[in-house]
């Protein structure tokens, strides 16, 4: 004879032999990707800021992001390339300052890729926007379509490029979450690496389909918020504590 | 598999090119050597779009593997560009009146030291390939 409570528990037993084991053992065994296999869109990759742990004044992540994509700048602040850079604001309703990295946001509708007259400026399945360089044309629309001003034009001829980071004159290029390092398995990305180890962790990269991926854990107990909402772009990079 | 289809690594002949390169070493291209001659263009066409657009990373058809085996290394064990002069690309390049693109964005010199992919191996056996050769210029 069962009874009441034995029902419950075996039932709740089952339940989680059926759904929650599967579920870790698969978190596990799908963490890196074949270097043949296309990406797929059961990732889709984001960062989340918080700013009350960004420090003012300090620039890891922008140095971390010239060293991993081989940003030299030529001594001309207005056009050297910018991958990733810092911002103050300062909030007119309650006078709060923030300081904050800003890159490309990684928008579900990027305006780039809608004004791009090749199709260079491209969103990847997994939610990544990039330029394809082999079809970029210099033409600099989606420079001025983004409304963060996340791009950069290169207008020097360069050498020296890191073989990681292919880039050169007639080009623009802006933030592409590291896409070298994550299709090799990596996890974090350089930015992020540089912030962690001066111990400020104030920026997170991760999946944002995985409910357990330590980007969702840092979204679910910070509050995020998308800079600019009103513009419907559906951004992949979150801010907190603005 | 180069012993099945009967084929030597660059038709038996080392490069002609001044330095010394791992391909030098090795028995066969990643495809035969006539249709890497014919059709090295097409393998780095095809592999740029999946790459960049599917994120497809396999080393076979990759530019950045190609310049790690062919670059040659001058007697101090530095890498010279392969698209300098004489060196594996330019020389047919400038033969044959083709520009090559690649390297007005790509690295012409071997993935930096600091690149994961490097292990200490491969840094032994460059260095010990630098050693044995000769590099007037």
């Amino acid at each position: 004879m069962i009874n009441r409570r034995k029902f419950l528990v075996k039932s709740a037993t089952a339940l989680a032999i059926t759904f929650v084991v599967p579920s870790i053992i698969s978190n596990k065994a799908h963490a890196k990707k074949p270097l043949a296999e296309k990406v797929s869109d059961k990732q889709s990759w984001g960062i989340h800021i918080d700013t009350s742990k960004c420090i003012d004044g300090c620039t890891a992540c922008v140095d971390a992001c010239n060293e991993e994509n081989g940003l030299t700048g030529f001594g001309r602040p207005e056009t050297d390339s910018q991958w990733i850079r810092k911002v103050t604001v300062k909030s007119n309703t309650t006078d709060k300052i923030t300081t904050m990295p800003l890159m490309c946001q990684h928008c579900e509708n990027p305006p780039c890729c809608d004004v791009c007259p090749t199709g260079a400026s491209f969103k990847r399945i997994d939610g990544i926007v990039m330029v394809n360089q082999h079809t970029c044309i210099g033409c600099r629309y989606c420079m001025m379509a983004c409304p963060f001003k996340a791009r950069s034009f290169v207008h020097e001829t360069l050498t020296q490029q890191n073989t990681n980071a292919p880039r050169g004159k007639g080009c623009v290029e802006s933030c592409n979450l590291c896409v070298n390092r994550i299709d090799h398995g990596s996890e974090t990305t350089a930015c992020e690496d540089a912030c962690n180890n001066l111990g400020h962790s104030a920026i997170t990269f991760g999946d944002l389909n995985d409910k357990n991926s330590k980007i969702s854990l840092a979204m679910n107990s910070n509050n995020p918020r998308r800079l600019r909402n009103d513009l419907n772009l559906d951004q992949k990079v979150f801010y907190s504590n603005i | 598999m180069a012993g099945i289809l009967g084929v030597e690594a660059h038709d038996g002949n080392p490069h002609v090119s001044p330095g010394k390169s791992k391909a030098d070493s090795q028995e066969a291209c990643v495809e035969p050597t006539d249709l890497m001659r014919k059709e090295h263009y097409m393998f780095l066409l095809h592999q740029r779009d999946e790459t960049v657009i599917d994120g497809v990373r396999t080393k076979q058809h990759s530019l950045a593997n190609c310049v790690d085996c062919h670059v040659s290394y001058d007697n101090q064990g530095k890498a010279i560009p392969i698209n300098a002069e004489g060196q594996f690309c330019q020389e047919c390049h400038v033969k044959t009146a083709t520009n090559i693109t690649c390297f007005s964005c790509h690295a012409a010199e071997p993935r930096y030291p600091k690149h994961k992919n490097i292990t200490s191996s491969s840094v032994k056996e460059i260095n010990e390939l630098a050693n044995n050769i000769t590099y007037d210029k």
